[in-house]
């Protein structure tokens, strides 16, 4: 079953392709996951993430400054180099400057026949903060329905809503999988299974995701590493082949804080009356991207909460090259896992890992969590 | 054929007091670095014989080599050893090893071995990185970092430089004093930029012994800095090559503010050593 996910991930831009060919329908490319998919689904659009491709850089120097991360120097190749021909919109929810520069880059070069910035507030704890997105969202519904050529009907967005709460909370079910002794799916499995999750229509996601939750709740196990256990929390990362370089060492991703894994799937809508305002209040509330978690760190609780959760040993912090606001919570949040006993590794992200180099300071890093009986 | 001022020697030796045929373990650390390979016996925890030499293109050979070296004269042959621990850069291909360690917990294994239980603070200046590695009075790592995507400040950046300088690489440490005043650091973000500068340097007429000083300094600066990042806590001890060099030691316990531990061991062997004080407890605890 694992294999589905695999091929979704694997085969991202063709599952695209045969899905539009499939239903006649939009596909809708989204920059950051603040975009309220819910409405993307109320109107029948496919939302798919854009997501770059870990391989050297060659066309995006003369777009975007060289101290932009490189996960949006990524994101902005993959659009120049064609690989999302296939859009019919593209969109963003304002998170931070660097990834919004590829975004208006895009925009400006690759022509597609819907464009919309979202502004997402930052001050997330602000008390206007909610009325604020619900104004927005309201205006991009209509913005949407004037596209798409019809009205969008509550029942249209509860439909939408359910689409994603459905998906959203099979997939804590199963992260309860990873809290076992022995996780019966591996870190780099459940990453195959985020990603596909944002790129792959929710509909089929939630039917693949039932029959593996049906296997696992049989017994089934995708995984014999039962290493060292350890969150990875930080910037972007949707980089597989350091997750099993990882395990490849005895180490077992149990838990994440990334906008590819728990932060995105982590908190569902709570519909009310006003189901725009209960999708606003959903992505208001949701675990912060540092670009919107203050002026309180509300990150560092829901971080040490899940780490007991997941009775986590160590935690690698990612930081992706230039990305400032991750970079000033790193100190805060290195603190206070280790005020709990859980020790850290920091690694600074490239487009392209050198896993050699990571190689050496992750095992270093799980012998300092191992072998007490070797001294 | 041009001489070449970085060759460093190769060496090994063994003890006249130690016969192993007496000894319940023997253990063996094998360190594969970027640069040199060190073979280290022990025979229950105590020093046997060693070997340091050049690592060659041939990782699984170089570790043969160092090996076979170490065991030159000894009546030891690899059966005898229980247990042969791998590290370094090429630890992995070490062709005989049971089990491979990295070189941050084998540093700091043999550091505290080499310098007693009082080291917190371990700089390993390798062949092509650097490490600043906290460790604990059993010598097991509790923090560590490491220099990042250049390799300035590594030995192999000193090598460059005895040759481009003609200094034999032993030299360098003592003749870099011999200035009459220090001179300010050249470049220290990569090796091939400090190059073009040092070249500069010599053609504005620099003495070569300045131009190391220089180069020595730069050197100082950039580790204190790895140092600082992690926070030194004394006692503090340099492994690795480097700490060979007095050059760089003497530069960086002024920078520091205190004293380098000394000891009687060959700084080049800590983690070798380390590999096999591994050994040591792994043989016994499958022993047991």
């Amino acid at each position: 079953m694992i294999d589905k996910f695999v091929q979704w991930e694997k085969n991202r831009h063709q599952y695209a392709k045969d899905w539009k060919a499939r239903t006649g329908g939009k596909v809708m490319g989204y920059f950051c996951t603040y975009v309220p998919e819910e409405i993307l689904y109320a109107a029948d659009i496919l939302p798919v993430r854009i997501l770059g491709s870990h391989e050297p850089h060659d066309v995006t120097e003369a777009h975007i400054f060289g101290m932009y991360c490189p996960f949006s120097r990524d994101c902005l190749a993959q659009g120049l180099k064609g690989r999302y021909d296939y859009l019919d919109g593209i969109m963003i929810a304002q998170s931070c400057l660097h990834i919004r520069q590829a975004y208006t880059s895009w925009t400006k070069h690759i022509p597609v026949d819907f464009e919309y910035y979202l502004p997402m507030p930052n001050n997330v704890q602000s008390p206007h903060a909610t009325p604020y997105l619900t104004e927005e969202i309201t205006q991009f519904r209509k913005a949407l329905e004037k596209w798409i050529g019809r009205e969008l009907t509550d029942e249209n967005i509860q439909n939408g809503i359910d689409i994603m709460n459905e998906n959203r909370a099979l997939m804590h079910e199963l992260y309860t999988y990873k809290k076992n002794d022995n996780p019966p799916v591996s870190g780099a499995d459940t990453m195959e299974i985020a990603i596909s999750q944002q790129m792959v229509d929710k509909r089929e996601h939630t039917q693949a995701l039932k029959e593996l939750l049906a296997e696992l709740s049989g017994g089934k196990s995708y995984s014999k590493n039962s290493g060292t256990r350890l969150m990875v929390l930080g910037s972007e990362n949707d980089d597989i082949a350091f997750i099993k370089m990882v395990e490849s060492v005895n180490g077992t991703v149990v838990a994440d804080d990334h906008c590819i894994g728990t932060r995105y799937f982590w908190n569902n809508v709570k519909p009310n009356e006003n189901l725009v305002e209960s999708i606003a209040t959903r992505y208001i509330e949701r675990p912060a991207c540092p670009s919107k978690d203050w002026i309180d760190r509300t990150r560092i609780p829901h971080i040490l909460s899940m780490a007991k959760e997941f009775d986590v040993k160590g935690a690698i912090v990612i930081q992706q090259k230039f990305c400032d606001p991750h970079e000033l919570d790193i100190p805060a949040i290195t603190k206070a896992l280790q005020a709990n006993d859980i020790k850290t590794l920091f690694l600074e992200f490239d487009v392209t890992v050198p896993i050699g180099q990571f190689k050496i300071r992750v095992e270093a890093f799980l012998e300092m969590l191992q072998e007490d009986d070797l001294f | 054929m041009a001489k070449e001022f970085w060759r460093w020697k190769e060496y090994n030796w063994k003890s006249e007091t130690i016969d192993w045929k007496d000894g319940n373990t023997v253990s063996c650390g094998i360190d594969v670095g970027s640069v040199s390979s060190q073979a280290v016996i022990l025979v229950d925890g105590e020093l046997y014989a060693y070997s340091s030499m050049r690592t060659g293109s041939d990782s699984p050979m170089s570790a043969t080599n160092a090996m076979n070296w170490a065991l030159e004269d000894t009546g030891m042959t690899q059966d005898n050893v229980h247990y042969v621990v791998g590290t370094g850069y090429g630890r992995v291909n070490v062709p005989f090893a049971n089990k491979t360690i990295t070189e941050i917990a084998c540093h700091a294994r043999g550091a505290n071995l080499m310098y007693g239980n009082t080291v917190r603070t371990i700089l390993d200046m390798g062949g092509q990185d650097c490490k600043a590695i906290r460790c604990d009075e059993k010598g097991k790592v509790t923090n560590f970092l490491m220099n990042d995507k250049c390799a300035a400040g590594t030995g192999r950046g000193m090598e460059v430089f005895a040759d481009l300088l003609s200094i034999p690489i032993e030299d360098v440490g003592e003749l870099s004093f011999q200035v009459d005043e220090e001179p300010p650091p050249v470049s220290s973000t990569c090796v091939v930029f400090a190059k073009t500068e040092a070249t500069g340097l010599l053609r504005e007429g620099w003495p070569k012994n300045k131009v190391i000083a220089a180069y020595c300094s730069a050197m100082s600066h950039r580790v204190v800095t790895l140092l600082q990042r992690i926070g030194v806590e004394s006692d503090f001890v340099i492994t690795g090559g480097i700490g060979k060099n007095v050059g760089i030691v003497r530069r960086l316990s002024q920078e520091l503010g205190f004293e380098t531990l000394k000891t009687n061991y060959d700084s080049q062997i800590a983690g070798a050593l380390g590999a096999a004080l591994f050994g040591r407890a792994l043989a016994e605890k499958a022993r047991n």
